[in-house]
């Protein structure tokens, strides 16, 4: 960001870093350097006084040092050029005896990120792996994986992996955890670093000497080796034993996960590790930290899953707090609804109706829906509490209510006659969409035992104009065609007239979408999917090749949906296999003038094919283009509407530049069809790069 | 490993606080390059490196500038084999000082029937003692009571539960015979922690009427119970009872300590500077309301209740004995102190 006055800043900084006097003195030197920092972070470019950094990177204050490597690091890749000779200095302190001094030096060389550092860093790197100071070791194994990421797709040097996998020896037990971290890394491609017999049994006898991060890190290692008897299984599983009482939650999951999945063939030992494992848990889950009780609380829901009931005996534990946040509060509540068994299943339903209530909407919603989930097991409780709910006729708790009735009369058909009796007035208090669905439903399924169904239903018919959803109208119609069935004589009167409102207003599309597969395919994607076969039969005598079979599995699912909802989109329809000839084109092309032109961001390399095939999904054709990779890449698109207007198109692709020039020519100048193709082609263009990235 | 990443931003957390005593904007603003300089040494490439704030502090100082540049070395921590202490400690005098804190969870609902119960111990030492010294801790542990064949006798034990220990504590030993054996970090750190949630009588009990009368009146009656032994005292107790937010006026009446209205946080926090086992007190409020409602539906808080009880442990856990044992066989001497405090204790209203 370029600040208003930087260039001022710059000048008066440089010249205090050059002043001798502010050299002298160590604190004002420092001072000065760490304004230069406190505008870096600001956003100022300080690139400027680059080489009066790295002159002031000659000193033994270890903290001037650090914020100096601080500023390189941030402007190492934007100025390659004076960074390369801060890497002087950088080897030098390389050597240096102060081990601190080593370690860090290496670590900021090898967090420069520039281009052709590699060749610097390599040597310091290997001298470091074999520092005597453990520190130097650490940084440089970690080292070693950003080296690897600067190359990008660079081979694995074998020997330095050999090297690697030999520092899992090292007396320091973060270096050897570094050493595992380092390795992942550079050997991603080929599926990480192996764990075989002598390393597993290796790491396993240092477990003890790590750090709860590497326990935990290593734990997850360890997951990929597989015991080659039932005696070496148990021997691991005894050693692993104490880690699920450390204190740290990560270690414990971490042992926790390698019980399970080693001990697969033995289900008593998977139970027994969970029973052990309640404890931190249920610690875990009242933590002091927020989001640690959020992740335990997941991990609690986990094990319900496998082992319901498992936390029954603790449901208070799961009792939320008034102070608690509200994800929290969500999770404990899935939790109680799925922990519930006849013993507990008094004080829960009590607990979670006290909820109902509660000033936040969300929450009073979900704990109504966990009512409703218990009622599964426990209709007839619940369906009291709930019928109760809808005597506070307040709007938000009454239209969850009765969707949970909804859904409960599927699955419990003996509680229908109490929700049947609960309904009458319920009308009154709901508003939204989700809720009127829900109670027409209802009425309409059940209509027969509800006294007053019909008389619901007719409010709602009388006020069908006013209804802004759709979808509570289709509601409708269905509803009440199924209770004419049952009580015609009621019915048949405001059955005639919504059928009358429905038909005689075609502006209402709904109703003609109505028992069409409009409400499966979505509005736009079943549009086209019409159109497509109209046009497949307008056109019988074009033959159907390849536009046809492009729509096929080359593009994955979700973009293919995009691209086909894309002619839909204003009133562009382009006529699929509209071939030119290429002479035609090219005198077409000669003869127009450019009507538009663009350029869209465009990185790295990409198939042309995938792009041709893509193009032809949405009805453009391809008349020429650049082979793959040659450079200036280009390309000759062209296309027609239905009303016959040509667009005519060219790509492309300068070498070095990250952008795709687009030049659009026009038969007819029509703006307005002419934007809706360039919004096709930009479509399509940002797809093709997005499956790309 | 999900656990281990939340994991990891709570330690951060921690370490700053450790480094500014609280973690504010300002503070990280005021101490940018410790900062920075702190997570450069807490984690490289992404990855954990010394998480420990104790090590940390040997190398990374507040005042940096007083550091005897030139000289610096790595401390003998960062490459040693037991990570938590260095070598080459000394003291004039060897003491350690043990204190054992009990918080008490408490969940009552608003018919007065518990719903949660919990206690929650740690048991922090502080440690002034010179070299490598070897630490042992005797509590009365119900399970190593029974291993010993003390149960029998007159002993009174605890069954602590969900225990956890510093990384320094020989977890082995302690599965074998239950002794809690270590060699201590320097300073300040929390040696164990436990947890018990056998149902204990809630120390201090409320009882509470709350009347709301719509566009007049509001009035408050509570009642608070020591419900714990007559030779020890609670101090500092703390009861913040709600009230509506719109409400005006405020007049109190207390049989001790006194009362105040905090209109920010829409409670009155009646404060008892010492309140002994078995007494029973009583406050009355008395608030004015607006005749006009305001619309927004308010939320009902719990009342919440802070104390602390010096001398005394809800479970009853004590040390029975430390033991101090350095080759140079100095005599040190252990001082032990117990506090009973609230933790998340809270009485829903009706």
């Amino acid at each position: 960001m370029p600040y208003l006055g930087s260039e001022d800043v710059v000048k008066e900084l440089k010249k205090a870093l050059c002043n001798p006097h502010i050299q002298a003195d160590r604190l004002r030197y420092r001072n000065v350097i760490q304004r230069v920092i406190r505008y870096m972070t600001q956003g100022l470019d300080m690139s400027g006084v680059f080489m009066e950094m790295v002159k002031a990177s000659a000193t033994v204050d270890i903290v001037q040092k650090k914020l100096v490597y601080l500023y390189m690091c941030t402007y190492a890749p934007l100025k390659p050029d004076l960074a390369l000779l801060a890497i002087n200095t950088l080897c030098k302190d390389c050597s240096d005896p102060n081990p601190m001094v080593r370690g860090l030096a290496l670590r900021s060389m090898c967090s420069l990120r520039m281009p052709g550092v590699q060749e610097y860093i390599q040597q310091p790197i290997l001298n470091g792996l074999r520092d005597k100071a453990s520190y130097v070791r650490r940084v440089a194994v970690l080292g070693c994986a950003k080296m690897h990421n600067l190359h990008g797709d660079s081979e694995v040097d074998g020997a330095l992996v050999n090297e690697l996998y030999s520092l899992l020896r090292d007396q320091d037990p973060i270096v050897v955890v570094n050493c595992l971290r380092s390795l992942e890394e550079i050997l991603k491609q080929e599926g990480g670093v192996v764990i075989n017999k002598p390393i597993a049994h290796h790491l396993l006898n240092r477990m003890s000497k790590l750090d709860q991060w590497g326990q935990a890190e290593v734990l997850n290692f360890l997951l990929r080796y597989q015991p080659r008897s039932e005696e070496e299984l148990f021997d691991i599983l005894n050693l692993l034993d104490s880690f699920l009482k450390s204190s740290s939650p990560g270690v414990v999951m971490g042992a926790t996960k390698l019980f399970l999945i080693l001990a697969k063939m033995f289900p008593h030992v998977q139970t027994d590790v969970l029973v052990r494992v309640k404890g931190p848990l249920l610690a875990a889950c009242s933590s002091e930290s927020r989001e640690l009780c959020f992740v335990a609380l997941c991990h609690v829901r986990q094990i319900l899953h496998s082992l319901p009931g498992h936390f029954s005996s603790h449901y208070k534990k799961f009792f939320c707090s008034y102070s608690e946040p509200h994800y929290i509060k969500l999770q404990k509540v899935e939790v109680l609804c799925e922990l519930v068994n006849d013993e507990n299943v008094q004080q829960v339903l009590e607990e979670l109706r006290g909820y109902c209530t509660d000033v936040s909407a969300d929450f009073a919603q979900a704990a109504i829906f966990a009512i409703g989930g218990i009622a599964r097991t426990y209709t007839d409780q619940c369906v009291q509490i709930l019928t109760e709910l809808l005597g506070l006729r307040q709007e938000h708790i009454t239209t969850v209510v009765v969707q949970t009735f909804r859904d409960l009369v599927w699955l419990c058909p003996q509680c229908t006659e109490a929700v049947c009796q609960a309904l009458p007035g319920c009308e009154e208090n709901i508003q939204d969409s989700e809720g009127k669905q829900a109670l027409i439903w209802l009425l309409g399924v059940h209509g027969e035992r509800i006294p007053n169904a019909p008389y619901v239903l007719e409010d709602f018919v009388e006020n069908v104009k006013s209804e802004t959803f759709p979808a509570v109208k289709m509601e409708l119609l269905t509803a009440l065609l199924r209770l004419f069935l049952s009580r015609p004589a009621e019915c048949q009167d405001m059955l005639g007239r919504l059928l009358y409102y429905c038909i005689e207003r075609p502006v209402n599309s709904w109703a003609s979408d109505f028992n069409t597969l409009v409400p499966v395919y979505g509005k736009a994607h079943w549009a086209t999917i019409s159109k497509c076969q109209g046009a497949e039969r307008c056109d019988p005598e074009l033959p159907k090749t390849s536009s046809f079979a492009a729509s096929g599995p080359l593009i994955p699912e979700e973009n293919k949906e995009r691209v086909q909802e894309l002619p839909d989109s204003g009133a562009l329809m382009l006529v699929p296999n509209r071939q030119l000839t290429a002479d035609y084109f090219e005198k077409t092309w000669l003869s127009l003038k450019v009507a538009h032109q663009q350029v869209l961001p465009w990185r790295g390399e990409f198939h042309p094919d995938t792009l041709q095939m893509a193009l032809q999904v949405v009805n453009i054709q391809t008349i020429a283009m650049s082979r793959a990779g040659s450079r200036p890449w280009k390309a000759y698109l062209s296309a027609q509407d239905d009303t016959g207007c040509l667009f005519l198109t060219e790509l492309l692709l300068e070498p070095g530049n990250s952008e795709m020039q687009i030049s659009v020519k026009q038969n007819e100048a029509r703006t307005e069809t002419l934007n809706s193709f360039i919004s096709v082609l930009e479509t399509v263009i940002g797809t093709i790069e997005e499956i790309k990235s | 490993m999900s656990a281990s990443a939340v994991f990891i931003l709570d330690v951060k957390g921690k370490v700053f606080c450790e480094y500014f005593k609280e973690l504010e904007e300002e503070s990280i603003r005021d101490n940018f390059v410790i900062v920075y300089e702190l997570l450069d040494e807490l984690m490289d490439f992404g990855f954990p490196q010394t998480t420990d704030s104790k090590i940390l502090q040997e190398y990374i100082t507040q005042q940096s500038n007083k550091l005897e540049t030139g000289k610096s070395r790595v401390p003998p921590t960062v490459t040693n084999a037991v990570s938590w202490r260095s070598e080459g400690i000394k003291y004039k005098k060897n003491e350690v000082f043990i204190d054992v804190i009990e918080s008490v969870n408490l969940l009552v609902n608003a018919n007065g029937s518990v719903l949660l119960s919990e206690i929650v111990g740690t048991i922090k030492l502080k440690v002034f003692l010179s070299g490598m010294p070897e630490l042992r801790l005797g509590l009365n542990d119900r399970v190593l009571f029974e291993l010993t064949g003390l149960s029998g006798s007159k002993n009174k034990s605890v069954e602590l539960e969900d225990v956890k220990f510093h990384q320094c504590v020989r977890l082995s030993r302690f599965d074998n015979d239950r002794t809690i054996s270590f060699i201590p970090p320097d300073g300040d750190f929390e040696l164990m922690s436990y947890r018990l949630s056998t149902q204990v009588k809630p120390l201090i009990w409320i009882e509470s009427v709350i009347e709301k009368f719509s566009h007049s009146r509001v009035e408050i009656m509570v009642k608070a119970k020591g419900q714990f032994k007559k030779q020890s005292v609670a101090n500092g107790v703390e009861i913040s009872v709600p009230v509506p937010s719109d409400a005006d006026s405020p007049r109190f009446k207390t049989s001790v300590g006194s009362a105040k209205y905090v209109p920010e946080r829409n409670v009155v926090i009646w404060s008892i500077k010492s309140f002994p086992g078995g007494k029973e007190y009583l406050m009355r409020a008395h608030f004015g309301l607006p005749s006009v409602e305001k619309e927004e539906v308010e939320g009902r808080p719990p009342i919440g209740v802070k104390f602390e009880i010096p001398y005394f442990t809800v479970s009853g856990i004590q040390v029975r004995y430390m033991k101090i044992i350095e080759k140079s066989g100095y005599q040190a001497l252990p001082w032990v102190r117990y506090i009973t405090q609230s933790g998340d204790y809270q009485l829903r209203t009706s």
